[in-house]
């Protein structure tokens, strides 16, 4: 390989097609300890978190779609996230006020319902717009950026102002957002108690069968023409105009369907956890799940997921045991593997799978 | 926009070209480059027939990979204008002049090394399809896709990474892209830089079988590949052309001999040889 500027390991010469079992085996082992082993095994809290890792990793499947795949380091998926969150929070705040104004509105003083809230009573108003917005608002962002041909830190850096710009208009809108404290006090969720632990298991399935789904998609998107496509943008933009393509189309139709994702996974997200705030889909949150998307290899799809995940846990578990050392680890973590394993923790296991299969077993 | 140099070669008033000029695939009227204060293409007047091989050849700085971005719309002329089929390409997107039909490939060769020699070949040829039929799995291979691997010879290695090929293989690919593309008109900027000479013959072989269906600029700066496989050749000098004739005229010129001579004394023995 004469590749000079790719710091990359090299996949193997040929590619060799994995044996047709292979994939839907593993995928239906992981589905099985998903909907079946986890709901039996784990207590409703421990479910309850699992759900919110699952949550992020539909974040990192968009994640994973548009940097791994596509080249765009998007560091404010946060943005897409929270607008999503938002969507749901507000079809929940007033289906528990049944007709009188949410809690927080009356402690901020204010008298009549927002016009922008009036719709969101509607759950398929709120739930299209779940997803709507954050689509539209990266196809407006895409189609801006992407034809001026800003790339790269560029639009790393634009994205992760997006994120801040969001939270500051948040918080700055006390009676219309609930400011930092966001939106919170559900109590009922399309007819069931948010609190039982059957509702909470009900939104657990839910949210694994939404990403199941949703990995699906994105596969098929990847193993597409659109995804050597995609690929073939991230690895030669320019060359790729001369193809005759545009490949400005292709990355904004992929950063939209990464915002629609992050918008799915923050419509969830609020019935699991409860809330939906500033804190939780600013900068930082964001960057995390682009730290926990590389952990897990950003080229895989499944490596995203995973990476998810185990950020989830490890943050879980270090903020029980070591709160303090969790920021510097999870910063060590991160330079270890770009330096280390940059095809993550998805590109380890392929590496070892190889071996052994180049063994002769 | 006169060419004095011109003036000085009967060949150039009455080429064959005269006759084509109402059906001119490519027509470049008084094209002015200028980088910063350098012209690096001043007052070109270039017309391309149907079916033409034309090379385009000229010491290093003459214009000649000047003048191919300015035709793909990778560069932004100063003046001058560029009609390819009767069409002003000025102010047009590079993707849109390969919709038009004009395709082309690189002095450096950039192919896309994570896909396969087979996926290379089949993204370039679905370039037409609308978007939204790509999501479709694209399973087994086109008549026209196994026909370009056939004509580039890589048949044998359609199903490998093209991050693994050779230098002369990604040329190849990249002109095998080029042909599933169906252009009206190629370019191709010096297609044997850096090649072995096994490969330059397979190379001009190619280069041959091409021509004779398509039509096709060459932009080259090696005169032995010159003397073998050009007919048509315009020369370009510091931004102008200095003439335009056979390749025996060509060679024979005076003035042609003197500029090799000025800058590259191989070159200049090539010339004459």
């Amino acid at each position: 390989m004469t590749a000079v500027e790719a710091p990359v390991e090299a996949p193997p010469v040929v590619r060799r097609e994995p044996r047709r079992w292979q994939g839907p085996a593993a995928f239906a082992a992981v589905a099985l300890l998903a909907l079946v082993v986890a709901p039996l095994l784990l207590e409703p809290f421990r479910l309850g978190l699992l759900a919110k890792y699952l949550c992020y990793a539909i974040v990192a499947l968009g994640i994973g779609l548009a940097w791994g795949q596509g080249g765009m380091l998007t560091l404010g998926q946060g943005v897409f996230f929270g607008l999503g969150g938002y969507a749901m929070g507000m079809y929940l705040k007033l289906h528990d006020a049944g007709g009188d104004l949410p809690d927080f509105m009356v402690w901020s003083g204010v008298e009549k319902l927002p016009a922008l809230w009036t719709p969101f009573g509607n759950p398929v108003f709120a739930l299209a717009m779940a997803v709507a917005v954050p689509v539209v608002v990266a196809l407006l962002l895409g189609a801006l950026v992407f034809r001026q041909r800003v790339r790269g830190a560029y639009f790393a850096i634009l994205t992760q102002a997006l994120a801040a710009a969001l939270v500051i208009l948040l918080v700055g809108q006390q009676g219309l957002t609930g400011g930092t404290n966001g939106l919170t006090n559900f109590f009922d969720f399309f007819g069931q108690d948010l609190a039982a632990d059957e509702t909470q298991r009900g939104l657990y399935l839910t949210v694994a069968v939404v990403l199941g789904v949703l990995y699906l998609g994105a596969r098929q998107l990847v193993r597409s023409r659109f995804g050597r496509l995609l690929l073939a943008v991230r690895d030669g933009e320019d060359r790729v105009r001369f193809l005759g393509y545009n490949p400005a189309t292709v990355k904004t139709l992929t950063f939209a369907v990464s915002a629609g994702m992050a918008g799915i996974a923050g419509a969830l997200f609020v019935p699991v956890v409860g809330i939906i705030s500033p804190a939780l889909l600013g900068v930082v949150p964001s960057l995390e799940l682009v730290v926990g998307v590389a952990v897990g290899g950003r080229f895989a799809l499944a490596g995203a997921i995973l990476g998810a995940v185990v950020m989830g846990y490890a943050r879980t578990y270090f903020s029980e045991e070591l709160p303090a050392a969790w920021l510097y680890l999870q910063g060590a973590l991160f330079v270890l593997v770009m330096t280390l394993a940059p095809r993550g923790i998805a590109g380890l296991a392929a590496g070892l799978v190889r071996r052994r299969r180049e063994a002769g077993t | 926009m006169s060419e004095a140099p011109a003036e000085t070669t009967p060949a150039a008033t009455a080429s064959p070209e005269t006759a084509l000029l109402e059906t001119a695939l490519l027509e470049i009227r008084g094209l002015q480059v200028a980088f910063g204060g350098f012209r690096a293409i001043d007052g070109v007047d270039l017309t391309v027939g149907r079916g033409e091989l034309r090379f385009l050849i000229g010491p290093n700085g003459a214009g000649k990979t000047t003048l191919i971005d300015v035709i793909t719309g990778l560069t932004k002329p100063t003046a001058g204008t560029v009609r390819f089929e009767g069409l002003d390409l000025a102010g047009r997107r590079e993707h849109e002049i390969v919709r038009l039909g004009v395709g082309r490939t690189f002095q450096t060769s950039v192919v896309f090394e994570e896909l396969t020699v087979l996926e290379n070949l089949d993204l370039a040829a679905s370039f037409r399809r609308p978007l939204w039929s790509l999501l479709r799995r694209g399973r087994g291979v086109s008549e026209e896709v196994a026909a370009a691997l056939e004509t580039i010879g890589l048949t044998s290695l359609a199903r490998s990474r093209a991050g693994v090929l050779s230098h002369g293989q990604r040329q190849w690919l990249e002109i095998g892209m080029l042909i599933v593309q169906r252009p009206r008109l190629l370019l191709l900027d010096e297609p044997v830089a850096g090649m072995a000479s096994d490969e330059r013959e397979r190379t001009g072989e190619l280069l041959t079988e091409i021509a004779r269906d398509h039509t096709v600029i060459v932009v080259e700066h090696d005169m032995d590949f010159l003397r073998r496989y050009a007919s048509q050749v315009t020369v370009l000098h510091e931004g102008k052309v200095l003439m335009e004739g056979s390749v025996d005229e060509v060679r024979a010129d005076p003035h042609v001999q003197e500029i090799y001579l000025g800058r590259a004394r191989e070159d200049a023995e090539d010339a004459v040889r």
